[in-house]
Formats: C-alpha cells, structure tokens, sequence
C-alpha cells in the first residue's frame, strides 16, 4: 500500500493562491446559495445586499458606510498588532483581553477626566488605553523570557479574566461603580461625557471618524516600520531563528518584550478609539477582533498591505452577512454566522491546498 | 400547543415563500397560499380602517436571542409581533425587518437601528432593558421613526415609549394553583427558581405576587427563592429546581428563567410546578399546573395601528404603555389536568377582581379563599402589606403601591418569602 504524505509545494505563487481562493470562495457561495434556495431566499438577491452591506434600496446607506467602519477599524488595527507578534514566532492569542483592559482603561479617564478639550480627552484614554495592555502584553513576553512560559496559554487565560473583569464591572450595582449609570436602578454601564466621544469629519451627512484616519495612518506607520526599520529587521531575524538573532548580538529577550509592548499597546489604541466612537464599553465591545485578528494575520500572511486588504474583505463578510440576514424573516443572524463560517472555513483550506501538496511517500523519497 | 401553531405557521410560510420563488415571484405576496386567514383580514382592515396611503408600514425589530427560538422571551416577543401583524393585516414575510441576537451593547445596537433605518422601517421595536440608552439618542436622531422599547423606563413626547405589562397579576394566579396543590400535598414548602432576586424589579415583583397568591389559599405556604443570577442558563436552572425539591421538601416549583429545566426537574421527581413565558405542560405533563403568560400581541398591535393611523399622537395614543389582565397582555395558561379541582374558580374570582380594577395585588386588601371546589369564596380582609423583615409598605386597607414600585423599585421580599442562596 502506498502512503501519502503532505509536503510543502517549493514555489509559492501569488497566482495560484489566488486561483485557490477563487474556488474556495466559490463553492463557498454555492452551498451557501442552496441553502438559501432551500430556505425560500433568491441567493442572488441575498448575496447582492450582502457585499454592498446593504447599502442598495437603504434611506440611509452612508450610515452603513459609517458602520462598516466602525467594524473594520478595531479589525485592521487589531490584526496588524497581531502580525506583528506573529512575525516573531510570539503567539499572542491575547487580543481580546488586551483590547478589554484597553477599553476599560480608556474608560476610566472618560468617566473621571472631565473639563478638557476634547481632543485632549481623547487623547488621554488612548494613553491610558495603550500603556495598560502594551504593560500587559509585556509582562507576557517579559514570563516568556525569564521563565521560559508559554505565552499561548497565558495570554488565552488573560482574555477570561479580563472577559470576567468587564462582566463584573457591568453587573455590579455598587456606589464606588463609577462605570455604570447612575440613573438606572438596574445595573447598565452608563455613557462618556460628551468630550470622550470621538467626532470626525463632515462630509455632506457622512460622519468619517478621526479613528479611520488614524487606522489609515497606522498602515502606512507599521509597513514602514517592519520594512526598513532596525526594529523590523530585528524581528524578521528572531522570527526566522532566535539563535541566529542571538549570534548576532541581538538582545532577543529586550527585543521581544519591545515588540510585545507595542504589539499590545497597538490593540489597546484600537479599543480606545473603539470606546470612544461608541461613547461607552460593553462586554462585546471586542466584536472578537482578538480572535477574528489571528485569521486576518495568518490569511494575510502576515504581510501589512496583505493584512489591511484582507481586513477589509473580513469586515464586508461579517457586516454584509448581518444586514443582509435583516430582511429575511426566515433567516437569523446565526444563519449569517454560518456562511460567514463556510466562507472562510473554504478560503483556510484553498488556502493550505495551495500551500501544500500530497505527494506519494515513495515519491518524495526518490526527490 | 402554542409551538404546533407556530411549527405549522413556520412550515407554512417556508412552503409559500418557496411557491413565490418557484412562481419568479411574479405575483405580489397577497396571493401566497398560507397566509389565508392573514389574507382574509387584511381585506377586511383594508376595509374599515382608514389607513395612511399605502395601508401598510415597516416595522423593525431588535431582538436579544434568536428569532427562531421555539420558547423563551424572544420567541414570546416575535410571536406576539408577527400575530399583530397579521391582524392588522401586514405581511410579516414582507413588512417586518429583524436584527436578532443583538446584545446590550450601545454600538450595535445603534448599527441594528441604522440597518432597520435605513430599510424604511417606520416604527422599531427593541426588547431588552439594555437597548435603552442607544434607542434614546437614536429616536432624538431618527424623528419620524418610532421607538418602542420594552422594560425601560425612559420616553421622549414625540416618538419613544417604553412598555411592558403587569405579568404580577398573572403570577399571582398561578400562585393560587400553586397554594392549592401545597394544601392538598399538607406540605407547605414552594420553591421559586428565579433570575435574579431583589436585584430587579421584574424578578422580585413576580415572586411576590406568586407568595400572596399561594398564601391567599394557604397561609402558612412558605416560598423559597434560589437565584441563578443569570436570566437564562438550563444547567443552573435544573441545579436550582433539584436542590429546591432535595433540600428543601419543596412541593410545587415556580419559575422566572428562560427554559421550562424547572418544570422538567419538577416531573422528573414528582413534584407540580408552574411555569413561566409559555404553556410548559408539553414539557411537564404530569408536574405542570399552569403558567404566567405573555400576550405581547395585544400590545404589539395595539402600537402598530397607532404607528399606522396617526404616526404624530403616538405618545398621546399609546404613550408608555403598562397593561395587565384587563387588555389581555398578560394571563395564565390553561390550567392542566394536575391542578387542584378548587383552582379554576379561585382563579376567576381573582382575576375577575384585577380586571375591574376593584382590587389588586400589592394593596393593603388581602383575598383568603376558602370553600370546596363549586362553592369557592374570597373574603377580603384588610391587611397591611408588609416585607419578610417586617417592615410594613402599605397600611391595612391602603390602596397599592404605585406602579413606579411595582416596575422599578421594588427591593424587598414579602412576608412568606425567604431567599435560599
């Protein structure tokens, strides 16, 4: 009997790659469309409002602009932090309890900084927000170095505990609960003054928040800085081989607590601009970019312009999905949730086809 | 019973919608097979009701769970949306928009009303407390849209209500059930599993009333709250229920969670118990007795025909929006073959009581019923209403509390109701 095995293909050809997503995306749609067909929904239809997340026959299809937006900028910051760590071989799982200590970090200063300007404000809960899960991130990276910890498990574990933090600060009606609203008797966590929260640019009735901007800027900021930066290049080196690094005369440990730091640090800027376009935090405020972020990065091979498109493509599936499930009594947001699913479960696997080959076991002996 | 309705509801609209899809959709909806009975009335409203120019309106809504769930608070929310729906005539195949699982996040909530915004939906429903500061700022932004959000407390003049209803008045009835079966069982121990306990309103209102109902039958019924802290989760529901009938020797089990566990617990160890949300004697056949029941429809389309006749006077026409008994948002279920054989009548008498308004449930007038089953009395005696620690609220024969308490503030326990954890 002849065995097969996987082997890695030893060219990687942007072209088939994209041929792989193509089908996969394909056949993605196709079940999805026959399930549609089979729920009574024209897929066409359906599909249609999806990717122009429902933005054709609405009265209002700027605020669906807005929304998207509003959805894309915690991803793609998010997913660029994240890149950043995975570039180093330093698995940090830990987006969504460092984005949680950030939102709840900047919601301090918004509750309690009160009679700035607003930039100021602004400005201030995204310090707060940074330095709070860039020392979290680093205190990872720091049990990593000294101790030799696995920093999987330890940033997973911090994503529940900071889960259970907000959970606790949300469902506590006590005096000293400055987070909640005081109006309510039922516990409710309340909203910022009004110069916490973020404006942004008029245009016409369109609304484009500064954290657009700011996520735009961060792009262009962060491909800069691991191309043609020492700091960048230094990654790349411990990514490829922490001894090699260390040969060098790198200080690896130093290095990896850095990147770590601003790794973090860069989530956490996410979830102070995200507390302070929503004007308020809540329990879901993540909308699980920590875990959504390690997709994007790893489908964007960890690439920045790669990461920033692919961000896109994600957050036009996720909002798309969601809008396009709300004229259809039929179907709910679970629904929305499975294609969503097929969809990038079919890219992951076009993708790995097109990163591997099955050879015969035989066959990869004589090569 | 009400989930065949709805399975067959459900089976007929998948089986119209695909005739339509079959049919290129050449045709305009009306003509669809299933909705004969909505079809018929909505000829006969298009009739008499002078409706604006088009007779039809969008109508949004936001929900915490699943539209699809079968039992629990959203399924009673959707369920009560689509039948007034029909009775007005609207298509909720066509008119009604849904964002469902929307949690109590300010954000989506805000891109959940954009989205049914944006699709033309003139009024929007939202039914979880947690909407309420999203559904203010964004009925300050939409004007001619709307607002109606269940179990707030917040409302604008123009176009933003709150409602919800006083499901009380129903536990009190199924209380009664609940303090016969104890009389006949000689055992005096009910157990509650409840939510939350004086943490809300919603919850330690609903056991209070379930308390004065059991001890208009049976004085010395004594009620046993174990809270979940959590408005939903089976495992802890069952937990709570077994360690009400192990532990406590309770004999009938009342409820205030999502799922029917502590009706399930209740048959599996013999015990009775009353439901809550939905008939659960399908799920408890040989325990349940009968359960609070919501109605939403009664005020869904009670808010839908103002939204469509005079959209301007909404909140002089509707307003914020409490009701009871008397409109029919709330009752209890029918009352299952394990009930007491008194039950029925006490029951009546009651209700027949709150619906007049000559006497209600947090009053300072207690009903004692007395009397075999054909000749069951209530006598009226005035007693003060007071908490478990003593403390009196209402003075003997004093009217009831206000209706701010019975919704809002209500923070105690009355006398009868001791809370277990």
């Amino acid at each position: 009997m002849k065995k097969y095995h996987l082997v890695r293909r030893p060219v990687q050809s942007i072209r088939r790659l994209l041929v792989y997503y193509l089908i996969g995306i394909v056949i993605s749609l196709g079940i999805g469309a026959l399930l549609l067909a089979s729920l009574g929904i024209n897929p066409f239809e359906y599909y249609g409002r999806m990717l122009t997340i429902g933005m054709v026959g609405n009265k209002y299809a700027y605020k669906n602009i807005e929304g998207f937006l509003k959805v894309l900028v915690p991803l793609l910051i998010t997913s660029l932090a994240l890149g950043l760590s995975f570039k180093m071989r330093f698995w940090n799982i830990g987006g969504e309890g460092e984005f949680l200590i950030g939102a709840i970090s900047a919601a301090i200063v918004a509750f309690n900084v009160t009679g700035l300007p607003r930039p100021v404000t602004i400005l201030l809960m995204c310090v707060a927000a940074m330095l709070s899960s860039g020392l979290m991130g680093m205190a990872v990276a720091f049990f990593k170095v000294k101790f030799n910890t696995n920093e999987t498990l330890v940033t997973l574990m911090l994503n529940y505990i900071m889960l259970y933090v907000i959970t606790y600060l949300g469902k506590t009606k006590e005096d000293w609960n400055f987070f909640l609203d005081p109006k309510s008797a039922r516990p409710i966590f309340g909203k910022f003054p009004e110069t916490a929260i973020m404006d942004g640019i008029k245009i016409g009735n369109f609304n484009l928040l500064w954290s657009v901007v700011i996520a735009a800027a961060l792009v262009a900021l962060i491909y800069v800085y691991l191309k043609y930066t020492k700091h960048g290049y230094e990654i790349a080196v411990i990514g490829d081989s922490a001894s090699t690094a260390k040969y060098a005369g790198m200080k690896v440990g130093r290095i990896i607590m850095r990147t770590m730091f601003i790794s973090s640090a860069l989530i956490g800027l996410a979830a102070g601009l995200t507390a302070s376009a929503s004007g308020t935090i809540s329990e879901t405020i993540t909308n699980n970019v920590g875990w959504t972020g390690v997709v994007v990065a790893w489908l964007g091979k960890l690439s920045t312009p790669a990461i920033a498109i692919t961000s896109v493509l994600i957050a036009i599936l996720q909002f798309g999905c969601k809008t396009a499930a709300t004229k259809y009594p039929s179907i709910d947001s679970n629904f929305a949730d499975l294609l969503q699913g097929i969809i990038l479960f079919s890219v992951l696997t076009a993708d790995f086809a097109a990163t591997f080959t099955i050879k015969k076991k035989e066959d990869a002996k004589n090569a | 019973m009400r989930k065949l309705v709805s399975l067959v509801l459900t089976a007929a609209f998948a089986v119209s919608s695909c005739l339509s899809l079959a049919g290129c959709s050449s045709k305009p909806a009306e003509t669809t097979a299933a909705t004969t009975k909505a079809g018929e009335t909505a000829q006969e409203s298009k009739g008499t009701d002078a409706a604006p120019a088009t007779g039809s309106i969008k109508v949004g809504a936001i929900y915490i769970n699943s539209q699809n769930d079968t039992a629990g608070y959203t399924f009673a929310h959707h369920k009560g949306i689509t039948e007034g729906m029909k009775q007005l005539g609207l298509d909720p195949s066509k008119d009604l928009y849904i964002v469902d699982n929307v949690p109590e996040d300010d954000e989506k909530v805000k891109q959940a009303i954009d989205q049914l915004a944006g699709d033309g939906c003139n009024i929007i429903f939202g039914i979880s407390f947690g909407y309420i500061n999203a559904m203010e700022e964004k009925a300050a932004e939409y004007p001619d849209i709307i607002f109606s959000h269940a179990t707030g407390y917040k409302s604008n003049d123009k176009n933003f209500n709150n409602y919800f209803g006083r499901i009380y008045q129903a536990r009190y009835l199924s209380g009664i059930a609940a303090g016969y079966k104890s009389l006949a069982l000689k055992n005096d121990n009910i157990g509650y599993v409840s939510a939350w306990g004086v943490e809300y309103a919603e919850t330690c209102s609903g056991i209070n009333a379930f308390a004065m109902g059991a001890r208009a039958v049976n004085p010395n019924a004594k009620i046993h709250v174990y809270e979940i802290s959590t408005w939903g989760d089976q495992e802890k529901e069952r937990q709570a229920a077994q360690v009400l009938i192990d532990t406590y020797k309770c004999c009938v089990i009342g409820q205030h969670c999502d799922s029917a566990q502590p009706q399930i617990v209740a048959n599996e160890k013999g015990v009775f118990g009353c439901g809550y949300n939905s008939d659960m004697t399908k799920e408890a056949p040989k325990a349940h007795l009968t359960a609070a029941v919501w109605n939403w429809s009664a005020y869904y389309a009670t808010a839908m025909k103002a939204a469509m006749t005079d959209k301007g006077s909404f909140m002089q026409s509707v307003g914020n929006y409490y009701q009871g008994l008397a409109a029919g948002l709330v009752d209890v279920s029918a009352l299952s073959e394990n009930c007491e054989p008194e039950t029925a009548e006490a029951i009546k008498i009651a209700k027949d009581l709150m619906v007049s308004g000559k006497w209600d449930v947090f009053s300072g007038v207690k009903l004692f019923f007395s009397g075999k089953a054909g000749a069951v009395t209530a006598e009226q005696k005035n007693d003060a209403l007071k908490t478990n620690k003593g403390e009196e609220k209402v003075a003997a024969g004093g009217a009831s509390v206000g209706d701010d308490v019975i919704q809002g503030s209500m923070n105690y326990y009355v006398d009868g109701v001791t809370q277990v954890n």
